[in-house]
This record gives structure tokens, sequence and C-alpha cells, in this order.
């Protein structure tokens, strides 16, 4: 069997696992598995708002489960996805808001550069500190997304807020173009795929995705043949970073118009089970992505049709992504029934 | 910020701010001591928030409904050695990169315990109720009578007791024991350990599980003891200050529960600072942000002795000096 | 207390079994496959009582598996194993030890932030209430010392004892365990003649005492110094056992590699020119005391070939890594082809004109996870050919993968495969190949043929040859006494991070070098006197 159907057959075995234990827990409560999991495909797919809700919420996903691989591809597990998100979210908020003086095709344009600087510069803290003291980037991103939760919270319910009750900063004076409506799919959609061709392209055929790669996989033998291995982790987290922010610049001038206090959460940890379940492959991340999408915004019509709350839907999802860590499980069993096979034809 | 600090000095930096400090600190101290244990054997616990989650839950549940804190600690000790069994599993068994799966244990907490909430309590956000059993206060009217002594000691949890038992024990576990030179074997170098008769898997699965009891001990105490009542993500990210004061100690429990008392520290001033019209996220991240730069500064100051121990120059200075 | 009743019961056992079987030990058929690879295809191997059996072969003959497999380190997958007389089963290193086998590893296995004596009891401790009880440990300790003259320091932690001394460390650990049967991998592999020596009179004396010794090595005079018996075998295949008084070098030789094979390797006499390399009273750093360097000196100059003679572990990682730029230079200067290249970056120095063939192919030579034709390429991956404007191109890189799979004999030769599917032979082979064809002035080569097949160690060495031949510097590190003799036209012979000696190839041979290797240079002096 090939590498690729292995994987796959290895994916479809983890995701039946996962919906048949989350059928466990419907029934618990006290519904029909089935007429859930039909609401649950109904909420994502039926009708104009709900396919778009899917395509919208499919958009910053796309992103941050990429940005997850990037960073993995350098041997960096990136937890702080989800701060870039919301610092990149803040900075095209600021700009969007503030520098009305410029032409709306240049301001779209500095919303995004400020959102990539913004959010690159946040990574570059946790890389440095990796790279050159050695302080474990799982423990600060994690840390410093709470950190960047809270400056932008501060943000949009002090100086930049739109003095209104909820927390939300003023609507910014360029928006992408909307489509599908009434859902929250926009343009952005567009850039996200874009970005994430160009990401793809850039690992798989340029030099710096090259010495991405290699510092991944073996970073003292990059080091040995000259390839930095400190300065390639640093810039692999940065660019993770800026697609976090682009990310965040999207859902403001994309999904929401404004910048709505807490608007990641979540963002980034669901781009990381993306990324997880297909152990960081950039290939089949995205269309991870695509599915974790289908759960989440199915998740809401599920939640209004039969009463089974959202939050079961993810635990779903986290079982999903515990039983798709195990590399082994399902080869295990494939080995001892060959095995057997074997000792009958020996025995035979 | 600096102005408000210095007007009111003596109402922030006073005599409750050491009971205020340690009583911060003990939940992470928990937390960090369930980080230390599998760290010894090599072992990053990043599910250490999970766990602590799923075991507050448990203990407010069982509490409430049997009304006796102690099932409660019980149970939550329980589920918590259960979770960290399932991640043993899928680590030492089948293979799971040990940041994923403890990402996804992490996730599966929130999520799971946010479901319970609705359908145990039908409620969002949070539960409290009368009939939750805390866990009980020592109050010992001898020390409470001594003015200073009086003000820091008395009236703690039987967990913040126990918190000092637990490091103790776990300092003599480490160093001084059969079991603490064989975990400590099996973190450095497992194939040794392994020649030598040791069945490395089996202290991986015992590390596990003794990490699982302390970790819903950890949330048995944060959801019992230094409150009563249930709140989404609780944890608000405990689990993960433990594991940054566990590489601050290098996993040696008294060192680690140092590291824990300082985020304790910035914690409770902060909270003092918030009385002052500080606003309130920045009360709220200053603990991130402390434990991110005693976590850098502690991994520059290591990286500096080492540097230091293994430079040429500084050992030979030291040997010319002996020899003159 | 308890166990040492448990091993008078065992040595009852082995001998009354002796009666009926004189074999303590007997392998017969044993298989085992590592993924598609077998490692050991037929194996057999017996062992009597009080006796010194070696097994040799090349490196990859399975010998060390065998003996892995006795220890119960992996299962077998075919064949049977008896121990007095007897079959056993699912054997654990546990149940080994229990059946009174011990094993030192090739690598050490000891843990190195432990003191000696934690390592020594690990497994085995004794405990006066709950916790460990020391003196008794060193009390049972020093009754080893003192019997088979295994001296150890047992309060040292092992990082700061030398590879000698973890040696006993790891004797006296095995004894302990109460070992009747010792299998020692290699052993000689990391000492100098002198302690080799030494290791000698202690095997002697386990022997006169009724163990029985398993001695694996390759080398061939060391294996009829010391062996009873010797057992051959030959690409994971028994190739028969013989007396030591029956048989010979030459004879050996034809059964562990089927021919005579007398490595073709003809040092070219060059005129050294113009200065390449000066390093200049360099001191560098190390996480072990002995290899420190204080204060090194040395030059390389274009066609010629310096040999770095010297244990491991005594500062030639340190000094290779400081001049390639791996590893900081604290004091001193180091000057490549008229740069001073002092703590520039490695991409720097490989500018200034290096090319490096490291140690550790594994870790540092080789990128395992990716293809063997990114890994012919890597060096100047980011310039023409490979790259041009930040793109890859991969064609280019292909056809350097074609030229070299051919030029140097690489198997397999589908250069799409990840590096992780070479042996070792064909890895080091690859590692060699891209860092030669640069063609830069200098070459350092570090344990070039370290763990390579007989066939890659002759095309390697001749490599090297070749590139002095064409003008370039070359520093060869090697801890393989022949291999430095054999192909360098001087020698500089480095013990505790400081050179101890310099010779020309004519004067060196293996005494001298020993004693110099030992940091005895005084005593080399008399030696060499005495020679002439």
């Amino acid at each position: 069997m090939s590498k690729t159907l292995e994987s796959a057959r290895k994916v479809l075995l983890t995701i039946l696992l996962a919906l048949a234990i989350g059928a466990v827990f419907i029934i618990a409560f006290g519904e029909n598995p089935f007429s859930a999991y039909i609401a649950l495909v109904q909420g994502a797919f039926k009708g104009k708002l709900h396919l778009g809700t899917t395509l919208s919420t499919f958009t910053p996903l796309l992103l941050t489960s990429v940005a997850f691989c990037v960073a993995a591809e350098a041997g960096a597990f990136n937890v702080g996805v989800e701060g870039e998100v919301f610092l990149g979210g803040i900075v095209a908020a600021y700009l969007g808001v503030n520098w009305g003086f410029l032409p709306v095709p240049a301001l779209m344009i500095v919303c995004f550069l400020g959102a990539m600087l913004v959010s690159a510069a946040w990574a570059f803290i946790p890389a440095v500190l990796r790279a050159y003291f050695n302080v474990s980037e799982v423990c600060t991103t994690i840390l410093m997304n709470s950190v960047a939760l809270q400056i932008t919270s501060y943000l949009v319910s002090g100086p930049m807020s739109a003095g209104t009750a909820n927390a939300q900063s003023k609507p910014v004076l360029v928006t992408l173009p909307q489509l599908m409506k009434p859902s929250n799919l926009n343009a952005g959609i567009f850039i996200a795929i874009i970005v994430v061709v160009l990401v793809i392209f850039m690992l798989y055929k340029t030099t710096l995705g090259f010495k991405i790669r290699a510092v991944g996989k073996n970073p003292s033998h990059a080091d040995y043949v000259g390839i930095s291995s400190k300065r390639i982790f640093i810039t692999s987290m940065m660019i993770s970073g800026m697609m976090g922010g682009i990310a965040g610049c999207i859902q403001v001038l994309g999904a929401y118009g404004y910048f709505l206090n807490n608007f990641a959460a979540g963002l980034g940890s669901n781009g990381m089970l993306a990324a997880l379940i297909v152990r960081s492959n950039v290939l089949a991340t995205p269309f991870m992505a695509f599915f974790l999408a289908i759960l989440n915004s199915g998740a809401m019509g599920m939640q209004q049709a039969t009463g089974v709350p959202k939050a079961l839907v993810d635990t779903i999802t986290a079982v999903f992504i515990i039983i798709a860590t195990m590399d082994t499980l399902f080869e295990f069993k494939k080995n001892s029934t060959k095995k057997k096979a074997k000792k009958e034809v020996t025995e035979g | 910020m600096m102005k408000v600090i210095i007007d009111n000095f003596s109402n922030i930096f006073n005599i409750t701010l050491i009971y205020a400090t340690f009583r911060s600190a003990v939940p992470i101290i928990f937390a960090a001591l369930c980080a230390a244990i599998t760290q010894q054997a090599d072992i990053l616990n990043i599910a250490t928030e999970g766990i602590m989650l799923i075991g507050g839950f448990a203990a407010v549940t069982v509490s409430y409904f049997t009304g006796s804190w102690f099932l409660g600690v019980l149970t939550a000790m329980l589920l918590g050695a259960v979770i960290a069994m399932i991640m043993a599993v899928g680590h030492i068994r089948y293979n799971a990169d040990i940041c994923g799966i403890g990402m996804g244990i992490n996730l599966f907490a929130v999520a799971f315990t946010r479901f319970l909430l609705k359908a145990v309590y039908n409620t969002n956000g949070a539960f409290s109720d009368p009939s939750i059993k805390p866990i009980p206060r020592v109050n010992i009217p001898f020390i409470a009578s001594i003015p200073v002594i009086g003000d820091i000691f008395n009236n703690w949890t039987v967990t913040e007791w126990f918190v000092l038992i637990l490091i103790a024990f776990l300092q003599f576990l480490f160093y001084k024991t059969v079991w603490g030179l064989r975990l400590r074997a099996v973190g450095q170098f497992p194939e040794a350990t392994k020649t030598a008769g040791i069945n490395v898997t089996m202290m991986k699965y015992e590390a596990m599980l003794i990490s699982g009891v302390v970790g819903g001990l950890a949330g048995a105490h944060l959801s019992l003891g230094y409150s009563v009542q249930f709140v989404d993500n609780m944890t608000n990210n405990r689990g993960f200050m433990g594991v940054a004061a566990m590489y601050f100690g290098g996993a040696n429990p008294i060192l680690t529960s140092i590291g824990c008392l300082l985020f304790g520290l910035a914690d409770s001033i902060g909270n003092r600072l918030q009385a002052y019209g500080i606003p309130s996220q920045f009360v709220l991240m200053m603990p991130y942000i402390v434990t991110v730069v005693v976590l850098a500064i502690s991994m520059a100051i290591k990286l500096s002795t080492n540097r230091r121990k293994e430079s040429s120059l500084t050992t030979a200075a030291v040997a010319e000096e002996a020899g003159s | 207390m308890e166990r040492q009743a448990a091993y008078v019961c065992l040595s009852l056992v082995i001998e009354k079994d002796e009666k009926m079987d004189e074999y303590v030990i007997e392998m017969k058929d044993i298989v085992k496959n590592f993924g598609t690879i077998q490692a050991v295809k037929n194996g057999q191997f017996t062992l009597k009582k009080g006796e010194i059996h070696s097994l040799i072969g090349e490196n990859g003959a399975g010998k060390s598996t065998m003996m892995k497999l006795l220890y119960g380190m992996y299962p077998i997958d075919d064949g049977e194993i008896f121990v007095a007389g007897k079959k056993v089963e699912h054997l654990t290193p546990k149940s080994a030890i229990s059946l009174g086998i011990g094993m030192v590893h090739q690598e050490f296995m000891l843990v190195n932030e432990l003191r000696v004596v934690e390592n020594i009891i690990l497994g085995f401790e004794p405990t006066k209430g709950l916790t460990i009880d020391f003196d008794t440990a060193r009390k049972n300790i020093r009754r080893y010392i003192e019997q088979y003259h295994l001296d150890v320091q047992m309060e040292k932690r092992v990082s700061q004892i030398s590879v000698g001394e973890a040696q006993r460390v790891e004797i006296i650990k095995t004894l302990m365990h109460g070992a009747e049967i010792i299998i020692l991998d290699e052993p000689t592999a990391v000492l100098t003649p002198q302690e080799t020596k030494g290791l000698f009179r202690i095997l002697h004396n386990l022997k006169e005492d009724g163990k029985s010794i398993v001695f694996i090595s390759h080398k061939l005079n060391e294996v009829m110094e010391i062996s009873d018996r010797i057992s051959v075998m030959r690409q994971g295949n028994y190739m028969g056992t013989v007396d030591r008084d029956e048989t010979s070098p030459v004879d050996l030789t034809k059964r562990m590699i089927g021919r005579e094979v007398f490595l073709n390797v003809n040092r070219t006499e060059t005129t050294p020119g113009e200065k390449i390399l000066d390093v200049q009273d360099i001191w560098v750093s190390s996480h072990k005391e002995t290899s420190k360097i204080r204060g090194l000196s040395l030059s390389v100059h274009a066609g010629e070939i310096l040999g770095v003679a010297g244990i491991d572990g005594n500062g030639q990682s340190e000094l290779v890594d400081a001049i390639t730029g791996l590893r900081p230079v604290e004091k001193g200067k180091v000057i490549l082809n008229g740069v001073d290249v002092t703590n520039k970056s490695p991409k720097k120095i490989r500018k200034a004109g290096l090319a490096h063939i490291p140690e550790d192919r594994n870790k540092r030579g080789l990128n395992r996870a990716m293809s063997i034709s990114d890994n012919l390429s890597v060096v100047g991956i980011d310039e023409n050919p490979y790259s041009s404007h930040m793109l890859l191109n991969r064609s280019a890189q292909h056809e350097n993968a074609m030229e070299k799979i051919k030029e140097f004999d690489i198997r397999p030769a589908d250069y799409t495969l990840p590096a992780s599917s070479m042996s070792g032979g064909n890895a080091q082979k690859v590692v060699v190949a891209r860092e030669v064809s640069l063609g830069k002035k200098l070459l350092i080569a570090s344990q070039p043929t370290r763990g390579v097949d007989v066939g890659a160690i002759e095309t390697i060495r001749n490599t090297i040859d070749k590139a002095k031949k064409q003008g370039a510097g070359v520093l060869l590190v090697s801890a393989e006494l022949e291999e430095i003799m054999s192909l360098s036209d001087r020698i500089i012979v480095i013990h505790d991070g400081a050179i101890t000696g310099e010779l020309t190839a004519a004067e060196a041979n293996e005494t001298t070098m020993g004693l110099l290797m030992m940091g005895n240079a005084e005593e080399a002096k008399k030696e060499e006197g005495e020679a002439v």
C-alpha cells in the first residue's frame, strides 16, 4: 500500500473512531447520534448561510493550520499562532480606523503589512528565546497567547473602544468584499488560499524552504553544512507569525469589519489541531482544516436543531486528535494480523 | 503605575502578602510537581493543565453530590491518574508525540468539562452551590494568637499544608530512594537503565501514574480549596505556569516550588494593584509576563553557568590560583 | 545479602550441569532480522566455563547482535539459546542478569550525570529502610576493586572519569550483578595499547577466578593474544570456531572476509606547499575536563596530510569543531588560507576554503530524513548550480547525484531514497563524495572510516590521499593508529587537549604513539632512543 493511501486510511479510521466515541456521549446526553450527525452535516452545508459560514470558518483555520506546519517544518512547536492572530487583528483595526488619509487600496495593503510585521515580531520573541537560550517555545508561546489576548482586550475596551457595550473597535474604513451574504464569507478566503499556496511553494521549491526542512530534520547537520539552524528556526517562526497576522487581518477587515474582543479564541488551537492530526504534513493540513471547519460550523447547526451542545463536538474533535497522535495505533493491529498470517503459512 | 505603587506601598507590601503569595502559588506548585515527576523520566507533561481541569470538575461534582470533600479529592486524583494513563499508553505504547497528545488532552479537558457543565448542571460558564463541601481549613487557636505567625500560618486549607509534605516527600523520593535513582536514570539514559535490568517502560508508566494523581489533586485544590466552584477553563494556564516553574527549577521539587512562589507573588501583587485602578488586563497578564521573563532568565543563567563550567579559560585560572 | 545467596545457588547449578554439558552457553541456529535487514542469518556460538572466547568479524558481521540477543536486548526471531544446558526463552536483560550473564557494551551504558557508585548499584541497590544504603554499596564495590585491581573513583560523576576507568566501572557493574559470564563488545576500540594491556591483565584475573569471557573484536593481534578459542562470523553467518593455537591471523582473515585482503592504500610522497591552516594557541571549551583544549597550535600545508592521533575524548572533536566554526574559540586564532576565520560562521569558513568530513555521520554528516540527492548537494545549496533566484534547481541536484553515485559506487543508486536507507559504508561515501569534490584548499577528515566496511575503507582512504595529491592540505583525525600511520606525512599526538608529541611518518611506531597518547612524552622519548 502506498504511503499516502496508508495515511489516508489511518485518518479515516481515526475519524470513524472519534465519531463512534462521540456517539456514545450523544447517547449519554439523551439524543440520537444519527440525527445529531445529520444535523451537523446540514448545519455545515445546507443553504447559502451555512455553506458560507463553513467557508468563512475555514478561512482563518487554513492560515493558522499551515502556520503551525511552517514552524513545525523547522522543528518548532508554535502554539502561539492564536496570539499572533489577535495582534494581527488589532494592528489591522488600528490602521484601518486611523489611517484614513491613505487611498483605500493602499490602506488595505498597509493593514496587511502592519499585521504581518507585528505578528512576526511577536513570534520572534519565543523563537529567539528558544534558539539562543533553549527556552521551550511550547511554554513561552502558550503564555504569550494570554498576554496577547489581554493586550488586545485592554486596547478595545480602553483606548480603541468604539464605546459600545461589547468591547470592540470602531469600524474599519476599508473592508474586504463580502460573498454569499448573509454569511461572514469574504474575499479573504482567496487571499488565504493564495498565501497557503505560496507558502507550500516556498517550502518545496525554494532554497529557503530547503533550508527550513533541513533544519527541522537535523539542526546539527544544518549547522555543519553552513545553514544557520538558529536563524532558519527564527525565520520559520516569523513566517508562521506572519500567517497568523494575515488571518487576524482577514477576520477584522473581512469577517467583522471591526476588532471584536476575544474574536480569535480557538482559531490558533483549532489550526494546530488540524496540523497535528496529519502530523504537520503541509499538503494534507488544508484538508484537515476544512474538515474541522465543517465540524465547527456544523456544530452550531446541531446545537440549534438537537440541543446537543457545541462543546460536545469540540470534545469529539479533541478525542480525534488524541487518537490521531498515536502513530502506531492502527499499524499495530495490522502488523499483528500479518504476523499471524505468516505464522499460519509457515505452520501450514 | 509606579506612582500608584509608591503611594500605596504599605498597603500592597504588608504581612498579608506572604500568605496571599503562598495561596496563589499552591495550585501552581501542585501543577509543577505533577510536571516534575514525569520530567525526571524525560517526559514533558504538557497535559498538566488538562489533568487539573478534569480533576477540578470531578472534585466539585463528587463533593456536590456526596457532600464529602474527601471523596471529591479522591475522585479527582483517580481521574487524573486515568487521564495520565491514557496519555502514557498513547505516548509509550503507540508512539504519540508527547506535545501533540498533551495538547490534545488539554483541548479535550476544556471541551469536555464545558460539555459536562451544560449536561450535568445545565449552565454555561460557572457552577457554584452551597452544597459543595470545600476542603476544610486548619484553625490552630494557639498559632492564631501569635501576632505575625498567626497572620501567616493560620487558617490554611488541608491541601495547603499537604503541599509542603508533598514537596518534602518528592525531594526524598527523587534523591534518596531506589525508585528515585532509577527514575532519574531512566530520564537521563534509558538504554543504560534497561541494561541494568530495569523495566524502563514500567518506570515511565509509574511516573505518569503518580504525576496524574498529583495533577488531579492540583485540580481538586483549585476547585475545592483555592475556591469553591467550577468555572469554565478555570485553570487559566496555571498548568502551563507549573510546567514553566518546573523548567525553572530543573524538576527539583524544592527549586521548582520556589519558582512557583515567584508567580504567586506576581499574581497577588497584581490583585492588590487592581484595587488602585490599574486596568484588569495588565494585572491579568502580569503572571504570564513574569513567567516568560523568569523562564528566560533562568535558562540564560543555566547556559552561562554551563558555559563557565565548560570553558577552557576559567578552570585553568582556578587551577593556577590553587597552584600558586 | 539475598542476592548473594541466589548467586551461590546459581554457581552450584552451573557446576552440576557442567557434568552433563560442558558448555555454559550454547546458541543454535540463531536468526535475527531488523526490518528488512538480516543481521544474523545463521548464528552459532558456544562458551566453556573459564575460557576467553573471541567472536570476530567485520563491521556488520552480526557479532554484536549475537551477543545482544544473548543478553536479551532484543528477542530472537528463530533458534535456541541454552544457558548451563537449560533452554531459555524470552530473555530480557533482567533475566539474563539473573542467569549470570553480564555485558560491557561498546557504548558504555553509564549515566553521565550520576556518580560512579550510583551507576554501579543501579538496578541492584542495597537498601536501609526506605533509603539507599550507600555504605554497604561502597563496601561491596571495594571488594571487587581489590580482588581484580579494578581501580575506580566511586564518588566522581561518570562525566568526569576517563574512558578506561568507565570501562572498569562497567566490569564492576557486571560482577556486582553476579555475572559468571562476561561479554565485552569491542572493549579495546577506545583504549591505548597500554590500557589494553591493563584490560587484558584484568581479564586474565577474571578467567583464573573461573569466569567465562566473550571478547568481541576485529583486531586480530589482540584476539590472538587473549583468546582460548575464536569464532568467526561473516555477513550474519557463522564461519567456524578454532582453537587459538591452531590458527593464524591469515587463516582468520580468510574466514572473516572470504579472501585475503590487504588494504591497498599507498601514501603518495608530495612536497608540501604554502601554509593552508594555521592554528595559533587556541583555547576551546568542553563539557569534559580532559577534552578542554588549552593552548594548542598546529599548521597544515598544501599537499600534506597532518595526522592527529589520540584516544577518543582528548580534545580531538573540540579541536575540529573549533576550526570549523561549530564551537567557539575562547582564545587564540585560526587562519585558513590567509583569512582569519576565528569564530566565524561555518558558512564563512567553508567559503574561505574548508571541506569537512565529520566524525559523526548520522548526527552531522547526513540528514537521514532527506534524500541521497539532497545530501549530496546540501553544501552550497543556495548557490549555482543548485539554486538560482532563490529557487531550487532539482535537475542540477540530480545530475550531481548521478555523477557522484557513479564515481564512488554508492548503493543504492536511487538518489531519491532517504539517506537512512544506506549502509554505514555507503552513507560515509556520500559524505566523502560531497566534501572532497568541493575541491577546497583544506580537508578535515575526522574518523573518516569509523564503522565502515573494508571495501569502503579502501575507497575512502584512497580518496583522501588523492585530495592531497591534488594539492589540498588535509587534517586527518583518527583513533585508528594504523589509519594515521598509513596516510599521514606528519603526525601529532594529543592527550588531555594538548600536543604530547610530533613525529614524521618514518618515526612513528605503535609503542611510541601509544605512550604519547597516554601523555607519557618522556617515556616515549626513551622508547624511541632504545628503538634506535
